[in-house]
């Protein structure tokens, strides 16, 4: 699959800033990351609701995702920002592979576009980590959309 | 016995050539690099020397047909992100006042007569690549570069799963 226009616009171009989402601080990242990614575990649970053979890959996804919350209430505490509200997302009607990579790359976005407006190295480094977790699960996910593409 | 994750990411990033101090954060012993212009500048170069190298292994692979048919796209593909990662590079360093370097004369690719061979070495480039980016992407002090090296590892990590799968390591 190739890149998508968004990813290739920012690694393999001098891209304007106006063009990403521009976070203000780094307590929207954090809100719009905790936000994304309550919608990326909506759909793995329904996934591996109804599809019993997903259902390893989904806990490991969602052992990342609880270590990479914890993670960021760590670093809430020390930028001293307020304690993350409770994400919830609405149980996913949609339980397409395809639903679910688009779900994985908006939160891989955030992290990305998160960054520069984070304004702490510690905190980049940890997000940054996190980031490479989750474009990991976006990869495994577009790969398992070819394979069953290539099934026919 | 199988070389150290970090013993072989310094490997390949000193054969590509990168230069000392970003080794040293690659290394982790540079632990409190000032973020400046001229560290944006190690950090573009040391990335640079890496993009170089990914470029000249998939150029040699696919100049001799070694990538099967049915994963040759991906190296396609991912030549193609490298080198817009190398022209992304230089364009900043460039805008930066910099000297970016060009890839070296000759790059030590090892023999590459199988096309297993030549996957697990396109996958230590990329792993060397992807830890490279994660270790000195904090250390980067403009918010457009910032932007262009996340996306960057987002682009290497695919890279690296794709070849992790070929090769059937264990990921989740």
């Amino acid at each position: 699959m190739a890149s998508t226009s968004r990813r290739a616009l920012f690694a393999a171009a001098l891209a304007p800033l106006e063009a990403a989402t521009e976070y203000a601080s780094p307590n929207e990242v954090f809100a719009a990351i905790d936000g994304l990614e309550a919608d990326v575990e909506s759909r793995l649970r329904a996934l591996a609701a109804a599809l019993p053979s997903a259902r390893a890959f989904a806990q490991s996804l969602l052992r990342d995702h609880a270590r990479h919350r914890g993670g960021r209430a760590s670093l809430r505490q020390r930028l001293k920002l307020p304690v993350a509200s409770v994400s919830t997302a609405a149980t996913a009607d949609d339980v397409s592979l395809e639903a679910l990579r688009v779900a994985v790359e908006a939160l891989v976005y955030a992290h990305a576009e998160g960054l520069p407006a984070v304004g702490d190295a510690f905190a980049v480094d940890q997000l940054a980590h996190d980031m490479v977790d989750l474009s990991r699960h976006l990869t495994l996910v577009q790969l398992w959309i070819e394979q069953e593409q290539n099934r026919g | 016995m199988a070389e150290p994750r970090r013993d072989f990411v310094l490997r390949i990033a000193k054969a590509a050539g990168v230069a000392a101090p970003a080794l040293a954060v690659i290394e982790g012993t540079a632990a409190a690099l000032p973020k400046s212009d001229a560290v944006d500048l190690e950090v573009l170069y040391a990335a640079l020397t890496l993009e170089h190298h990914a470029i000249a292994l998939y150029d040699e692979g696919l100049k001799r047909s070694l990538f099967p048919p049915g994963l040759r796209n991906y190296a396609v593909e991912f030549r193609g992100d490298h080198m817009g990662h190398r022209d992304t590079q230089i364009a900043i360093a460039e805008e930066r006042g910099g000297h970016p370097p060009g890839p070296q004369a000759h790059y030590d690719l090892g023999t590459l007569p199988t096309a297993d061979r030549l996957i697990r070495e396109a996958l230590l480039i990329e792993v060397a690549a992807q830890e490279a980016y994660t270790a000195l992407i904090s250390r980067i002090r403009t918010k457009d570069y910032l932007l262009s090296a996340a996306f960057i590892l987002v682009d290497e990590v695919r890279h690296m799963t794709v070849w992790q799968r070929v090769l059937g390591v264990k990921i989740y």
